[in-house]
């Protein structure tokens, strides 16, 4: 018995407008053990946070739509429960945490009826038993539990967050996706945060899906790393050595984008053009109008996923042998 | 001779607010050179983006001196101030909002050459136009585009476009790079190098991004709450941080690196809002080296080293200078 | 050469969104017909031939070859006087909605630009007029100014302007502090220019829908004013007083009441329909 806990297999979801359809994650396959975190790294609009609504089933129907693929949480498919099943899961056994802490919690409720409410929802616990176990929720994230009866507007950007966070973590969930939980914070609360989470992960033992741009976020919090474009994952390793060696032209592009704090570095070397249209996305492999070795077949063939090294894979004709890839920078 | 662009002396700006003075900017001063990139950064609430404004008068200045090229612009009359605005620009963080929505690019870049009449005439308006285009990197084509088609690293480019209209000498970049993803973010960096080495532009680079700022600037001038806490070049300030704060905030940012991990310092506490500050050290009830003495007198500001400079009590003490 | 990007104004984006939405556009096509009906109301049926022509010897007939809609208590042809007075409730509905919206428009946006004191004494101005119902105080201003259309015009359209002027003022408050003005601070725009180049075209798109919704409401008050006899004079054929001559006759002859009812009652519908799907065309979530 392997301590695989969630595992999602070939994932479409498409969302249809007039427009067109949205190809917003096309095919994603991913991995996840009990208590690691994995990273989920991409640009605006490469699917990240569809996957992770995907996972809770809270895709908005319509426009959106899982076309296909499995959702494996502890070997139950996520997608062939009924409304009510999953409803049991979202909270409990899966829960999720918002990028603008500002928005994400109810502004007519105190902190303490907040958490309290998804006690309530999930355990078999009276008000008084839920209103003291929020309490407790909050010290734990470091908020002392006489601030239970204040309003969200009473605390500060971090505070949110940690309130967010106290929330999500209340009905001690197995997996808690983060969704770019400290993006709208300040650094040196963004370092207060992160610092929080990895202590309780470690605490519950809790798989963690984070969702992020920030690459030096990763560094710190990850123990996997799933690089996605257009909705695809294009690279997936474990943190060692996708910091060691990156191998996909994207993800190579993504580091030499980054001014760096250590070296100095006269001009940034970024990946040209744009992210590409998801109503109208390129043939073959998506990347290759942006890529700086692509060749004519990137164009025509779709890359399959190829091991490069113990659980690291990545999706590129070079790999694969199709393409000669001159000038792509490997050890 | 210096060749400063910019000088800034003890400047303020304070809002009424129903909680009392908020002490936005609190006596700041120092120079640019002209050509040269200064970085101001700091986290939120610390008044930078307020800075920037009172520098360019979208914010009246509540005391202090402002110098232009020589020139005292505190207080301006109206002629003073449309000539102003031909050399000194902005460029807005929000690429999203900064652009009206019902304007084509073409109207938008060209609407400070049709308020300052550098030219009525239609086609010279349509040439300087795609002149300034072509020079932010912008194809022909989208010149009808409206901002919405248009992805956030093309619209700061806009921006940028419409700030370089009246060939500025100086301006003021409030977090150009912050609402673009990493990979458009290098592009616009680049761009805005290109463009300081093509016109001789003097930049004033406002962000809380950190490796952002260490890119582009020559100094940097570090902001908590309303005043300055250290000012130093910038290889100098990531090389050798002085002040508490500076530490603090560089050993918080997430590396993308595994090897060269730094050793974090975690605050404690939040930042406050600087509305009817205490006496003392702005930073003090978050710095683990405060005494008695940053609690109620204000530090001075105090040259360590060539061009570093540092307001702190204790800075020779906690860095056994 | 490649091709340009075709400048897509908003205009041309709105009536995008619009068409898809078959309720607004079955709104629209029931107003054009309304109009054009209201424009040519004097080919298809003479005003002084047949609309006030009275015949009392075909009075109160029922629907039939000669007169679609029958006849009214003078035995005139309902059909000409539904179709002519389409004329005085839309010409009053759009006039009326056009005083309110030029004058509660101006005084909304020089409220919300400037703020303070003068916001304060316009605003609360208005407040005062928001306290009396309107039509009460169309009445009191129709009964004082003395009933003619224009006096109905004005009635109706002071009476609404409140609404403009509360709507434009949230509308402009909301888009001044817009990064996008502050970027045209710092160009040099003056505020002349401000206010017409960036604040009023970003904040007309709540305006259109209430003047929408807005002529609806001014064509019922319009024939509400005229059933109680302060509106348009007999014989000129409105809606309202027609449905106020026939209610004698309501049990021997009921299209006489029941044909304007239906015409009012279309007409709202339409213009509702229409207001709503404009409503959701304009609507900035749905934009993207």
């Amino acid at each position: 018995m392997s301590n695989e806990f969630l595992s999602i297999e070939d994932l479409h979801i498409h969302y249809i407008t007039q427009e067109g359809t949205v190809k917003a994650v096309n095919g994603i396959d991913l991995k996840l053990n009990k208590g690691e975190t994995l990273g989920l790294v991409g640009e605006t609009g490469a699917g990240k946070t569809t996957t992770a609504l995907g996972i809770l089933r809270l895709i908005p129907n319509p426009p959106g739509k899982i076309m296909d693929g499995k959702i494996i949480l502890e070997g139950r498919n996520l997608l062939e429960l009924s409304e009510e099943e999953m409803r049991k899961i979202r909270g409990k056994k899966v829960s999720m945490i918002f990028q603008d802490p500002m928005t994400s919690l109810n502004p007519v409720m105190t902190v303490g009826e907040q958490i309290a409410e998804v006690i309530e929802i999930h355990e078999d616990v009276n008000k008084e038993e839920a209103k003291e176990k929020a309490k407790e929720m909050l010290e734990l994230v470091g908020i002392s539990g006489g601030r239970a009866g204040d309003y969200p507007h009473q605390f500060s950007g971090g505070m949110k967050q940690r309130v967010v966070i106290a929330i999500a973590l209340a009905c001690s969930p197995e997996l808690l996706i983060a969704d770019e939980p400290t993006t709208a914070l300040d650094v040196t609360i963004q370092a207060q945060v992160l610092d929080l989470m990895q202590g309780l992960k470690k605490e519950f033992n809790t798989a963690m899906i984070l969702i992020t741009h920030d690459l030096g976020v990763v560094a710190e919090a990850c123990d996997k790393v799933a690089i996605i474009y257009a909705g695809e994952i294009v690279e997936y390793a474990d943190i060692e050595s996708l910091f060691a060696s990156p191998k996909h032209p994207y993800t190579q592009g993504l580091f030499a984008s980054i001014p760096s704090l250590d070296e100095d570095v006269e001009r940034l070397n970024p990946i040209k053009g744009l992210m590409p249209e998801p109503t109208d996305l390129p043939s073959g492999c998506r990347f290759h109008p942006r890529c700086p070795y692509a060749e004519a077949k990137c164009s025509e063939m779709d890359p399959k996923s190829v091991e490069v090294g113990a659980e690291h894979r990545v999706k590129c004709l070079i790999y694969s042998g199709e393409v000669s890839g001159k000038g792509i920078e490997n050890e | 001779m210096s060749n400063n662009i910019l000088e800034v002396k003890n400047l303020k700006k304070h809002f009424d607010t129903p909680k009392g003075t908020l002490h936005a900017v609190d006596g700041v001063d120092f120079t640019i050179e002209a050509g040269k990139t200064l970085g101001v950064v700091g986290e939120s609430g610390c008044g930078k983006s307020t800075l920037g404004r009172v520098i360019l008068h979208l914010l009246d200045s509540t005391s202090g001196e402002i110098i232009y090229d020589g020139e005292n612009i505190t207080k301006v009359d109206k002629k003073q101030f449309i000539d102003l605005r031909k050399e000194m620009q902005i460029i807005f963080q929000d690429p999203f909002s900064s652009l009206d929505p019902r304007m084509t690019v073409s109207e938008i870049i060209k609407e400070p050459l049709v308020i300052h009449g550098v030219t009525k005439d239609k086609n010279e308006l349509d040439k300087r136009v795609s002149e300034l285009m072509s020079t932010v990197g912008l194809v022909d084509r989208l010149v009808n585009a409206y901002p919405h088609e248009l992805d956030g690293g093309r619209r700061q480019r806009i921006g940028i476009a419409r700030a370089l209209a009246l060939n500025p000498k100086f301006i003021v970049a409030d977090e150009p790079v912050s609402a673009l993803d990493v990979s458009i973010q290098a592009q616009v960096l680049n761009l805005m190098q290109d463009l300081q080495q093509e016109f001789g532009l003097t930049y004033m680079f406002i962000t809380h991004d950190l490796s952002v700022v260490k890119h582009i600037s020559d100094e940097i001038l570090v902001m908590y709450l309303g005043k300055m806490v250290e000012k130093a070049p910038a290889k100098e300030l990531f090389a050798n941080p002085l002040h508490p704060y500076t530490k603090a905030l560089l050993s918080a940012i997430p590396t993308p690196s595994l090897t060269k991990k730094r050793e974090r310092i975690l605050l404690k506490g939040e930042i406050v809002s600087p509305i009817e500050p205490k006496p003392g050290c702005r930073f003090a009830p978050r710095c683990p080296y405060a005494e008695e003495l940053c609690r109620t007198t204000e530090p001075e500001i105090e040259e360590v080293s060539l061009g570093h400079e540092i307001v702190c009590h204790f800075v020779k003490e906690i860095n056994k200078l | 050469m490649v091709e340009k990007i075709k400048k897509k104004s908003q205009w041309r984006e709105m009536w995008d969104r619009l068409k898809v939405n078959k309720m607004a556009m079955l709104g629209l096509g029931i107003l054009v017909i309304l109009i054009l009906l209201a424009v040519f109301a004097e080919q298809i049926a003479s005003y002084e031939d047949v609309a006030i022509k009275m015949d009392t010897s075909i009075r109160l007939q029922g629907p039939s070859k000669e007169h679609i809609l029958g006849t009214d208590e003078f035995g005139r042809d309902m059909f000409a006087r539904i179709v002519h007075g389409a004329r005085v409730s839309l010409k009053v509905g759009i006039i009326a909605v056009g005083i309110a919206i030029i004058i509660g428009g101006t005084l909304g946006a020089v409220a919300g630009f400037y703020g303070g004191t003068l916001d304060n004494v316009i605003m609360r101005t208005m407040d005062v007029f928001l306290a009396i119902p309107s039509i009460l105080l169309a009445i009191a201003i129709v009964s004082s100014l003395g009933s003619s259309m224009l006096n109905l015009m004005l009635a109706v359209g002071i009476s609404s302007i409140p609404n403009y002027a509360r709507i434009v003022r949230a509308s402009v408050i909301s888009v001044k502090d817009e990064e996008f003005v502050e970027a045209a601070r710092a160009i040099g725009a003056r505020d002349n220019r401000i206010i017409l180049k960036h604040i009023i075209p970003n904040s007309i798109a709540p305006v259109i829908v209430q003047a929408t919704l807005g002529v609806a409401g001014a064509i019922l008050s319009t024939a509400g004013l005229s059933f109680i006899g302060l509106g348009i004079a007999q014989p000129q054929p409105e809606w309202g007083a027609m449905l106020s001559g026939g209610r004698a006759f309501l049990v021997q002859a009921p299209h006489v009441v029941a044909f304007p009812g239906i015409a009012i009652m279309i007409t709202i519908l339409s213009l509702n329909l229409l207001g709503d799907g404009l409503r959701d065309a304009l609507d900035p979530r749905l934009r993207q």
